[in-house]
């Protein structure tokens, strides 16, 4: 009998249509005045905080920024959402939050030289990690969550010790396979249930200390979704306080050594395999943790909840926000997420329209957004 | 037995034209190409639009594909890659670029073509069996095309003038540059024709497996892969990988057949293992 | 004589079926200017990746104050001691040349790099000590007036004393300098070989990789001449300049002037 070989099947076919739509397909689309302001305190925001690691500014303007950030995030929005109603942007910004948190790990692995295309692995990892503490083995979220992030970590050290060794190009190819890895292996285990995923995940019960009720059950909320947005933003927030304060700490110092010149680090007596790995597992444990509160969020998670699309979008947010800014991240998030979002009205054109502005921005801003910053600093 | 080795090497001859494409475009230009399997995927269609629905002959649409890659691919270095290069500070930024592209062809191709699966009549018809052997013989013409291409390049590369000046480039760009190699120019040759390959490969396989817009970006993966085997810019590197990614699909789909899937995590696992004892896949040089 | 510093033994590196180095021994003596030279292509770099971990030799071994440190990895060879600096300008170009310093200067921290995540006072001390010891170093060297210079904006010979004030930074017991004259003029070359003695007094042992005779003539205190992976002299400049295999060797390979 004649044995025809099929063409390999991977992660886009299933979806049908179009191979690489970014990841937000799903996201309810949200439009208003809001939007326009939250996007402008934002930006004022990075605009004193994002600044290039290793120099170093005054620390009053960056205590307004913060102070703006915050008040922008925990105080503004969720005003301007609940005086205009559109409680749908709770979704849609909380998904934001959490692609910046898991985009944040993937720029600190650029942080160290290293093209990571693979973050959609870790933030499949994460979230099944957290699924399956909290749905088969009854795990509080709020414990599962560390653990994910934990189990990330300590996975992608087995996985970085050899695959951190390969540079340029076969670094990032070997991570791009590495997503078609995860989502193949979540395929396969048992204990994730193939392509049927994990449903009917419980929501985030509620944190008691000494009888005190700190979080209250997200289930006996009436707008979970606002429980889940303070969570998202809260975590956000955390992710990248932590990630400046590395990156401006020795450890960040020592990872700009490894990413100019590995060779004259180690010469320095640098551990160089050893930061490598650390600054590859912090960049995993994000990506987890970003997975697992999406998780939490969607109450499912499938094979195919992160494929390629996502890790090559986690990429395109450094790019795009300008891989020289702790911050650049999250705005290369913000600008894609709704960028897409924002597209949705021109239908059949909107993938179109939205690759086509992306090869233009590179065009123009080939350093991304933040590096319009820079051109303002030195015109003067 | 015998079917397995003829399926792999009727694959690997695909692949290898498709990943020297991948590798040239690396070599010259220091250029992931992401929209490799989009540039496929064009030349699939383009194969469908005038040998299957204009119905001129094969050889003209296999001509017209080549063409339009060739061209697109000189455009797209033209006017995007050369400025982005040039203006930006560091050199991964024309992964975004490439990125976009592919993208933007996936929708490009998606309003033009629509999603649906197409195909071609055979070229030819007919089965050659020969003991236990079956294969049809427009796999064996497809085939015997592809390695007639892979053989074509392999001598102009070797022994024309702009094959070459782009070997010198791959070697050196420096260096090719002060030699009096025009570098700018040859970048542009090399990546149109880099997309030329591509959409020759798309077009000789929409007569046997069809083609469909979804299907560049894996494509691009399978490509990266033979490329990682071999050995990224080198062109030895790319036909092995090719035959090699082509030889352990048709074996391990044979013999794990029951289980799907589960070849590929096979082979993604043990390609991974082997990087890690070869950083440079099989021929390749040192990078970074 | 006391114990070598360094000891190389038996050193052999073949790649495939080429023999880039062929059993070189030699030792070098704590506080001397020893110079490794040779016609080019003769194997003088893989010695000197060799001794500084980058490459696994073949055969033989390094050993330093008596412990065979052949084979480590190089950043734990850097630990020990053995420091080396490159031929290359390689250097962080993002940084300034403070902050480069202060980078090398790593080995020394006592505090842990998460005492220096959440700012402890620990880290804090060293943070201050390390800026102070990158002064010192750049002043040394003549370079603190381009301490806060990008290092890609420097110029040549800046980059070169930045090299070795990074490698200085790293506390080493002995600095291998890789061709630190290569493409320097006259002047250039005189100036640097007046910062290598500097950093000799300073009671760091210096072996050099070089191509310059003349710079070599004039600051080594012994000299190992290598032809073909091969040791084929060892001994003072004096010797060396009467050496016949010597002269030899460089006039047969290279119709190159070599100041003798």
């Amino acid at each position: 009998m004649l044995r025809m070989v099929p063409l390999p099947r991977f992660a886009g076919e299933e979806t049908g249509a179009c191979c690489f739509p970014p990841p937000c397909s799903e996201a309810k689309r949200g439009r208003g005045t809001t939007r326009r302001v939250v996007e402008g305190a934002r930006r004022s925001a990075l605009g004193y905080l994002g600044d290039e690691p290793m120099s170093r500014t005054q620390g009053a303007g960056r205590a307004a920024a913060v102070a703006v950030f915050l008040a922008a995030v925990f105080v503004a929005i969720p005003w301007a959402i609940a005086s205009t109603g559109r409680t749908d942007l709770y979704y849609t910004l909380s998904s934001v939050a959490l692609l910046a948190i898991a985009s944040g790990g993937v720029w600190l692995t650029f942080y160290i030289g290293r093209i990571n295309i693979g973050q959609g692995a870790w933030a499949l990892a994460g979230g099944y990690a957290s699924a399956v503490l909290v749905a088969t083995y009854g795990w509080s979220f709020w414990l599962s969550l560390p653990a994910a992030g934990l189990i990330c970590a300590f996975a992608s050290v087995l996985v970085g010790l050899p695959i951190l060794r390969l540079r340029g190009v076969y670094f990032s190819m070997v991570t791009l396979v590495l997503t078609e890895v995860a989502r193949l292996t979540a395929l396969a285990l048992p204990i994730t249930n193939g392509a049927r995923g994990i449903t009917s995940i419980p929501t985030p019960g509620p944190i008691r200390l000494f009888g005190l009720t700190i979080v209250p059950a997200f289930d006996s909320l009436a707008e979970p979704n606002r429980a889940f947005y303070f969570l998202s933003a809260a975590m956000m927030t955390l992710c990248f306080a932590g990630l400046w304060r590395l990156v401006h700490s020795r450890l960040g110092q020592l990872f700009a050594a490894l990413r100019q010149n590995e060779d004259l680090a180690s010469s320095m007596g640098v551990n160089v395999p050893l930061l490598r790995v650390v600054a590859y597992a912090i960049s995993s444990f994000l990506g987890g943790v970003g997975g697992a509160i999406f998780v939490a969020i969607a109450q499912s998670i499938y094979p195919s909840s992160f494929t390629i699309n996502d890790s090559v979008n986690f990429m395109l947010n450094c790019f795009l926000g300008g891989l020289g800014f702790v911050f650049g991240p999250m705005l290369g998030t913000l600008v894609l997420y709704f960028g897409w979002d924002l597209l949705f009205q021109t239908g059949p054109y909107q993938l179109l329209i939205y690759s086509g502005s992306m090869i233009l921005l590179m065009l123009v801003l080939p350093n991304g957004i933040l590096s319009l910053l820079n051109l303002r600093r030195r015109a003067p | 037995m015998e079917q397995v080795i003829a399926n792999g090497l009727y694959l690997g001859a695909q692949y290898a034209l498709i990943a020297l494409g991948l590798t040239l475009i690396f070599a010259l230009m220091n250029v992931l190409n992401f929209a490799h399997g989009q540039m496929y995927v064009l030349g699939g269609f383009v194969v469908y639009q005038v040998y299957g629905l204009m119905k001129l002959p094969f050889v003209v649409a296999l001509v017209a594909a080549a063409a339009t890659l060739a061209v697109l691919g000189a455009l797209l270095e033209r006017f995007l890659f050369r400025t982005v290069i040039r203006r930006s500070e560091r050199e991964e930024s024309t992964m975004l670029l490439a990125a976009g592209i592919a993208y933007f062809l996936d929708a490009a191709i998606l309003l033009m073509f629509g999603e649906k699966q197409r195909g071609v009549h055979k070229i030819v018809s007919g089965v050659f069996v020969w003991d236990n052997l079956i294969l049809p013989w427009d796999r064996i013409l497809v085939a015997g095309l592809a390695v007639l291409f892979i053989v074509a390049f392999i001598l102009m590369m070797q022994y024309t003038k702009p094959g070459r000046a782009m070997r010198a480039m791959a070697q050196d760009r420096t260096a090719a540059q002060l030699m009096g190699v025009p570098v700018q120019f040859y970048g542009l040759v090399g990546f149109a024709l880099g997309a030329m390959l591509a959409g020759l490969v798309g077009g000789l396989l929409v007569t046997i497996t069809g083609v469909n817009s979804g299907i560049g970006g894996p494509i691009s993966i399978k490509a990266f892969m033979m490329v990682m085997i071999g050995g990224a810019g080198v062109t030895g590197g790319a036909i092995a990988g090719g035959f090699i990614l082509g030889m352990l699909e048709s074996v391990g789909l044979t013999v794990l057949h029951a289980y799907g899937d589960l070849t590929y995590l096979a082979i993604f696992v043990a390609m991974m293992i082997f990087l890690a004892i070869r950083p440079n896949g099989l021929m390749g040089k040192p990078w970074g | 004589m006391t114990d070598p510093i360094l000891a190389v033994r038996d050193l052999t590196k073949r790649y495939g079926g080429l023999t880039a180095v062929n059993e070189v021994s030699f030792d070098v003596q704590e506080g001397e200017i020893l110079s490794i030279i040779g016609p080019n292509g003769a194997g003088k770099s893989t010695i000197f990746k060799l001794i500084s971990s980058f490459v696994t030799p073949t055969r033989g071994e390094v050993r330093f104050r008596g412990e065979v440190v052949s084979g480590l990895a190089a950043h734990v060879v850097a630990r020990k001691g053995v420091v080396r600096t490159f031929q290359e300008t390689t250097i962080f170009k993002g940084m300034t040349a403070r902050d480069s310093v202060i980078v090398a200067h790593h080995l020394r921290s006592r505090a842990s790099l998460f005492g220096f995540f959440f700012g402890t006072a620990a880290a804090r001390r060293d943070e201050d000590a390390f800026g102070r010891s990158a002064d010192e170093i750049l002043d040394f060297l003549g370079l603190g007036a381009v301490r806060n210079e990008l290092a890609s904006n420097l110029p040549q010979g800046h980059l070169r004393a930045l090299g070795i004030a990074i490698g200085l930074a790293a506390d080493p017991k002995i600095l291998l300098l890789d061709e630190p004259f290569a493409g320097m003029n006259v002047d250039e070359t005189n100036q640097a070989v007046e910062m290598v003695r500097a950093v000799r007094d300073r009671g760091v042992t210096c072996l050099l990789v070089e191509h310059d005779m003349a710079a070599v003539m004039k600051i080594s205190d012994r000299i190992v001449v290598i032809n073909f992976g091969v040791k084929i002299a060892e001994g003072t400049p004096a010797a060396i300049r009467a050496d016949e295999k010597v002269i030899e060797a460089y006039l047969g390979v290279e119709d190159e002037s070599i100041g003798l």
